[in-house]
């Protein structure tokens, strides 16, 4: 029984037991030295897992239901592994250019997917929220990682105690929920609300909304984002900004769906709320900021927004179209923020846009590249990003949600103008002193590489679209 | 088959072109002129080769699958109309390429210019042959993407970056609108193919969704023709380089949007919604343009606003969408590319010459230029509508349209008069354009002394005026089939063939266009020399300026807003941060609970004590005060707390939980303890914060009490709500019965501990362990500031008071308590598997009994006299808790699994003993040890201080 329950969490417990049997091992021996050999293995195990659960068929549960291993769960933790396999292979340059690479590092980035793969293949509450804080434990000590810097360490602070509040409405619905279901797997409270949900299963459900609202940065929750994002090293924040997202975001349509899939009308008005909140907070709130790092976030928030319109439809389409979403947004992010990594001058990062003057004069081709991919973020055809939108407005359309995707047309031209400010500074901008080129192969080939995706992907949404497909299909039925 | 390929060929085609003119040398001028020429040319063999075999057969369909789950697919469609337009694009295009061929200076980049051009090319082609509406979507954003390109094509240029942006904003916000109505559209007839939409007008048009659904297609088409009122972008965009000009505003980008409304006017026209939006707009452009036109001094200002009246003309025929209107708009978009392009390129040439466009400055040039003079007089004059030249044909079937169409409203009556007004200014203005520019006195302080261009550049000029000139001849002869192709591919395949003459005989329109012509030039000459000296724009209009508005708009959009809205709602503190999450939380349990969930249930309620009631108040008080002291006085609020802290334990004793309450009791006594050793390194009093007395912290206090009182209120409400109804099947009944039959042991807690939940309890004890020592490491590191180093105040009492005997009986006393406390540990350790206490109080009692130790004594003098090492502490605590588990599997039994009933201790016999006893030591061991290594971890502070202090008044000495 164990040895069957076992085999199925075998992806996860390898990655946990590499993480702790290195940090304990590089503790007592060469410790920094051994950081870039760690990342590298960490990376590399990752990809190897990605592989791995990719491959996988079938459904399995382990430990009498708590733990699920289908098609969505094996889409988002191949998306979170390869996220995070990124994250550590193009931020390598940036972190050794600021002292950074401690060899806690790469450990606590293979911590933290331990806990978003726990959490996607949650199938009962406490091991929900055994991954949720495994996850964001790791997070608030990657935002400090820099002890040096007030800036970091506040950033590290203001996470930890409002995470903590977060975690705190997350874990007091999900108590009431038990409270009043009896069970905390969610097979059982799906059972509970067979004939509608009761008052304190409401109770719950809206705490518990409130939680995950908090993790993704949806608004009204998304207080933390921008300074968080601001304070963190800019690798972190990379991180910050798409594997957490593409976990919550799977755990939040898992827990809708599997645990509260009978009353869907019970909880498509909020999670709507959020959405329509976050795309316009995210549209109005970016466009004052002159900082590429405060603006990411409040982007984040914004496509955030639009990837719950998706999950608001409540039907197998809006599934789908949300992790579509939700992989194009991740994938343009990781392009955005290996730009931003290498934004320096006279050795020291600069964040503000305007120092972005006349980039394009520096290096065409990266400018080029970081053009398509703020059109892709403003949602512009033809990029892919374009069709990430299209996706999730048909999607709340079909769902019956007219007026979401109006509301969404809206935020998004709304937001339109801050991305595409930044392409005016780097094309039209007037002549400042321009950045260093110290841009490391490797965040050049995501700069690129990313931008590629967003034109060549319009083909067939560079496959992502079956295997959402796929993955939706497992979660609604 | 060959055809479906040669059309999807037709549409990669010019993006391929794009990539090859790209990748050209930079310096190159001839290479990606010629790739560009000879893209636009293969694409118009390739559609003269469509003509001939699938003539018979359109519309002809090809599609790629792409995302068919989203009912998407790379879907196009060729029939009449499309394949006039594509000509239209590619033949303009081809003779643009030569223009610009020229037109370039050697510092503009060629090959990005012809890459942008093909692309832009390319996208137009995609947007009039596609099947699907939403990659339609698609390519007419992408043409407004290539045309903020193109335009800002000069970026140096701020009035090219201005311009290209207005155009980006108006007409990709209008692409957005468009979206929309697609997806009403294929919303309402259940497909995104062209086809089954356009055959789909009659449900459509009855759908409750139909109003939306027409605003947002006509934004759509009206701001990328740039109908009024968002016509501004477009004399914005003439900053853009000549050709750019001569091809997005002639026959491309401002066409789009009159095709889109030629094309769905069978499905969504017919209407009076339709009528009074398309039409009335239309004649308003025109009108309005033209008048408009006439003021401009800039060269290409006047041909901008001339361009906005001629769009406006075919909306207003779109508008009335009769078989002979759509037949004269057809007719006119064909009649107004040529003729508008070549006076583009006319004009281009004649600011390339004379390096200047202001037509306040140039005259005469008829004598330095005979050529392109004669070229662009004839051009202008089929602008104007002269007989035999093709602008007179289409306005003539526009005025015939217009008197013969009739639904009976005012606007149907005036169309005729509106139409002669219009007419008549657009004469005016070519008249302006002819009578000023070449004719007049030779001008004399212009930039450049003019002459004729370069023979190849005044090539597509003479092209497109031969054009002009052969339409207006023979009309039927030249496009008659095309244009009635173009017709039934519209309006489908049964409408009659119409011939073109040039000649209808003494009628109705003629006389308005001879009217219009005399009007014309009556308007102008007249009143020559006022308007060139008057003000760019029409008298009293040209205050209203449509570009300020939008710019005053945008700046207010943009900037004002948000950052009214981000100072009202955005912070980076962490207080108000923390604030509105907790209203929020109010509001969403208020907002689920209010109304539906009484907080009195129907559990019978105790009778109140007053004893109880009474010890609850004082515990409220404190709490509260500790609350308002915390910022003032932190060791008084520290007090508070702790009887706050009692009252609870006191409660948990009253309520019959024995154990939850010594543990509690412990806990609290622990805790207090270490944070006054931690207050040590805080100012002890901050009595004086500045402006904590104003209005505005008071007022914020305030607040917050109000906010506090709420919140517990309802976490009060919500404490009762639960406890006044039945609770559900509990587990703990189950463990009350068995607690003794199972594991032996009468106390139930004490059970639930060591054996019931023993792996639980395992685990919480080794977090335990690695929270004591990630203190002890962070602690290790920690260097107090420099202000809090000092002795404290205690310390520096007058010298012989207090100094030697710091707190001497409180010190004895603590000192006699010492073996007390450990007997007293030993007790509660012993007792616990049957009564109230266990492993873990029995810990907390030994830290305490050191805690007390290190209060009252110098940590010195303990540490001479007490060796504590928490280190082994924790370690042997955690291995005889992990020993005991293990040894269960000897005797074939899981982990941890308590061995009471199964295992008689050899030589005790009888006794009832049970190994979760030695797992409990483990937990004893544990709580110890992590609790004493956190304390020593903070004592030893005030030890590395006082070293610092002495090492600092030796170094003085030294000095000294």
């Amino acid at each position: 029984m164990f040895a069957a329950d076992f085999r199925i969490i075998l992806p996860e417990a390898i990655l946990a037991i590499w993480a702790m049997g290195a940090l304990i091992a590089a503790a007592w021996t060469v410790k920094d030295a051994a950081t870039r050999a760690l990342t590298w293995a960490t990376a590399a195990l990752m990809l190897a897992l990605a592989l791995w659960i990719g491959t996988g068929t079938g459904v399995d549960s382990a430990f009498d239901g708590s733990f699920v291993d289908d098609r969505f769960a094996r889409f988002a933790k191949v998306a979170i592994l390869l996220i995070s396999a990124s994250i550590l292979l193009m931020g390598e340059g940036y972190m050794t250019r600021r002292a950074l690479m401690r060899f806690e590092y790469p450990l606590l980035i293979a911590l933290a997917t331990v806990g978003m793969l726990v959490m996607v293949s949650s199938g009962d509450l406490i091991v929900l929220y055994m991954g949720v804080e495994l996850q964001s434990l790791s997070l608030y000590v990657l935002a400090a990682l820099r002890r040096d810097s007030p800036r970091s360490t506040e950033a590290g602070l203001k996470y930890f105690v409002l995470g903590a509040f977060g975690s705190g409405l997350l874990l007091y619905g999900a108590s009431l929920a038990y409270g009043f279901a009896g069970t905390t797997l969610f097979s059982g409270i799906i059972e509970a609300t067979a004939d509608g949900v009761s008052l304190g299963l409401l109770f719950a459900l809206v705490f518990m909304m409130a939680g995950f609202a908090y993790k993704v940065s949806a608004a009204p929750f998304h207080m933390w984002t921008p300074d968080v994002y601001e304070g963190a090293p800019t690798t972190v924040t990379a991180f910050f900004a798409t594997a957490p997202k593409m976990a919550g975001m799977a755990l939040f349509a898992r827990v809708m769906f599997d645990a509260f899939g009978n009353v869907t009308g019970d909880w498509q008005q909020i999670v709507a709320f959020l959405s329509v909140f976050s795309m316009f907070l995210g549209a109005f709130g970016g466009i004052g900021q002159m900082d590429f790092k405060r603006l990411m976030a409040y982007s984040t928030i914004g496509h955030m927004g639009f990837a719950l319109m998706g999950l608001t439809a409540g039907t197998g389409l809006g599934v789908q179209a949300m992790l579509v979403y939700m992989a194009i947004y991740v994938t343009m992010d990781l392009g955005a923020f290996a730009f931003i990594m290498s934004m320096e001058r006279d050795g020291r990062p600069v964040t503000d846009i305007r120092s972005l003057n006349l980039y394009s004069r520096e290096r065409p081709l990266v400018a080029l590249a970081m053009l398509v991919l703020l059109f892709s973020l403003a949602g512009v055809p033809p990029t892919v990003g374009f069709f990430g939108k299209y996706y999730v407005l048909h999607a709340a359309y079909d769902g019956g949600f007219g007026w979401l995707a109006v509301l969404g047309v809206i935020a998004s031209v709304i937001s339109a103008f801050y991305y595409l400010r930044i392409v005016y500074f780097m094309y039209f901008g007037r002549e400042t002193q321009p950045l260093d080129r110290v841009m490391s192969p490797a965040a050049w080939v995501f700069v690129v590489g990313c931008a590629a995706i967003m034109v060549f992907g319009v083909v067939n949404l560079f496959g992502v679209e079956p295997a959402a497909a796929g993955a939706a299909a497992a979660l609604v039925n | 088959m060959i055809a479906q390929n040669l059309m999807l060929v037709l549409v990669l085609l010019p993006f391929v072109g794009a990539l090859a003119a790209v990748t050209q040398p930079r310096g190159a001028q001839r290479g990606p002129a010629w790739i560009s020429g000879a893209t636009m040319a293969a694409g118009l063999v390739i559609l003269a080769a469509l003509r001939g075999p699938a003539g018979a057969t359109w519309p002809l369909r090809a599609s790629l699958h792409w995302a068919p789950s989203a009912g998407l697919d790379l879907a196009f469609r060729l029939d009449g109309f499309a394949w006039l337009f594509a000509a239209l694009i590619l033949g303009i295009g081809i003779l643009v390429v030569l223009y610009a061929r020229y037109y370039l200076a050697p510092t503009d980049s060629a090959p990005r210019f012809h890459a942008l051009l093909l692309a832009f090319c390319g996208s137009m082609l995609g947007l009039v042959l596609s099947a699907n509406v939403i990659i339609l979507v698609v390519f007419w954003e992408m043409t407004s993407l290539l045309s903020f390109l193109l335009i800002g094509f000069r970026s140096a240029n701020v009035g090219a970056r201005e311009g290209a942006r207005m155009s980006l904003i108006v007409t990709a916000g209008g692409g957005l609108c468009l979206l929309v109505a697609m997806l009403i559209l294929g919303r309402i007839t259940g497909s995104y193919d062209l086809d089954h939409i356009l055959a789909a007008g009659a449900v459509i048009r009855a759908h409750p969704l139909y109003p939306p659904l027409l605003v947002l297609f006509l934004l759509g088409a009206f701001t990328k023709s740039a109908q009024m009122p968002f016509h501004f972008w477009l004399p914005g965009a003439m900053a853009a380089p000549t050709p750019v000009s001569a091809y997005l505003h002639s026959a491309t980008m401002v066409k789009a949007g009159v095709f889109l409304l030629i094309r769905f006017s069978p499905a969504l026209g017919g209407t009076d919604a339709w009528f009074w939006m398309v039409t009335g707009t239309g004649m308003l452009t025109m009108t309005l343009g033209a008048v408009i036109a006439l003021f401009r001094h800039d060269l290409k200002g006047l041909l901008a606003y001339s361009t906005v009246s001629h769009l406006g003309l075919i909306t207003a025929l779109a508008g009335l969408g009769s078989e002979t209107a759509i037949l004269a708009a057809i007719f006119h978009i064909v009649n107004h590319a040529v003729f508008k392009a070549s006076l583009f390129m006319a004009a281009g040439i004649i600011d390339h010459e004379t390096g200047t466009r202001d037509m306040r400055r140039l005259s005469g040039l008829i004598h330095f230029m005979p050529v392109t003079g004669a070229l662009a007089i004839v051009a202008s004059a089929a602008m104007a509508g002269v007989p035999l030249l093709n602008g007179f044909i289409s306005k003539e079937m526009f005025f015939a349209a217009a008197a013969d169409w009739h639904n009976g409203t005012w606007l149907d009556n005036a169309l005729p008069l509106i139409a002669t007004v219009g007419a008549a200014f657009s004469v005016a203005y070519s008249a302006r354009f002819i009578a000023t520019v070449f004719f007049g006195p030779p001008a004399t302080d212009l930039p450049h002394l003019p002459h004729e261009p370069v023979r190849w550049m005044r090539r597509p000029v003479e092209a497109l005026v031969f054009i002009c000139l052969a339409i207006g001849i023979a009309p039927d002869a030249v496009l008659g089939p095309t244009l009635n192709a173009a017709a039934r591919g519209v309006l489908g395949p049964l409408i009659p063939h119409v011939s073109i003459s040039p000649w209808h005989g003494l009628n109705l329109p003629l006389m308005m266009s001879v009217i219009a012509l005399l009007a014309g030039a009556a308007i102008y000459f007249p009143f020559a020399r006022r308007i060139s000296e008057g003000p760019e724009g029409p008298p009293l209009l040209w205050r209203v300026r449509a570009v300020r508005l939008f710019e005053i708009g945008l700046l207010a959009v943009t900037w004002k807003w948000p950052r009214v809205l981000h100072r009202a709602a955005g912070t980076d503190r962490l207080q108000p941060q923390i604030l509105v999450l907790v209203c929020l939380a109010l509001l969403a349990g208020l907002g689920v609970t209010f109304g539906r969930l009484s907080p009195i249930g129907q559990r019978a309620m105790l009778a109140p004590d007053l004893a109880f009631v009474l010890m609850w108040i004082a515990g409220g008080a404190a709490a509260v005060g500790a609350a308002a002291l915390a910022k003032y006085h932190r060791f008084a609020a520290l007090m508070l707390l702790g009887v706050a802290g009692a009252v609870t334990c006191l409660t948990f004793a009253w309520a019959s939980a024995p154990d939850l309450a010594v543990t509690q009791l412990l806990v609290e006594v622990v805790t207090t303890v270490l944070l006054l050793l931690g207050l040590r390194w805080l100012p002890k009093r901050n009595a004086e914060i500045p402006g904590d007395r104003l209005f505005p912290a008071r007022l914020r206090r305030a607040r917050d009490l109000v906010i506090a009182i709420i919140a517990g209120a309802a976490t009060t409400m919500a404490a009762l709500a639960v406890m006044t109804r039945p609770p559900g099947p509990s587990i703990g009944n189950w463990f009350l019965r068995n607690a003794h039959s199972e594991a032996g042991g009468l106390n139930a807690v004490n059970v639930i501990l060591v054996d019931f939940r023993a792996f639980d309890t395992f685990g919480e004890i080794t977090v335990l362990g690695v929270v004591g020592l990630t203190v002890f490491a962070l602690l290790r590191r920690f260097r107090p500031a420099d202000e809090s180093a000092g002795r404290p105040a205690q310390q520096t009492g007058k010298a012989g008071e207090i100094d030697d005997l710091p707190m001497l009986v409180p010190s004895i006393t603590i000192r006699w308590m010492f073996p007390v406390l450990i007997v007293f540990s030993a007790w509660l350790f012993m007792r616990g598997h049957d009564l109230p206490g266990g492993g873990f109080s029995a810990g907390v009692t030994l830290a305490i009994a050191l805690l007390a130790q290190y209060l009252g004594a110098d940590t010195r003098w303990i540490e001479a006299r007490i060796t504590v090492l928490p280190i082994r502490w924790i370690g042997v605590g955690l291995l005889i808790a992990g020993l005991t588990g293990m040894s269960a599997a000897a005797f074939g039994y899981p982990f941890l699994s308590a061995q009471a009933r199964y295992v008689e201790l050899p030589g005790i016999g009888a006794v009832p003993a049970s190994t979760a006893m030695a797992f409990d030591l483990g937990v004893y061991a544990l709580v110890v040890g992590a609790t004493v290594l956190m304390l020593i971890a903070i004592a030893h502070q005030s030890l590395r201080s006082a070293r610092q202090r002495e090492r600092a008044a030796e170094e003085e000495g030294e000095a000294a």
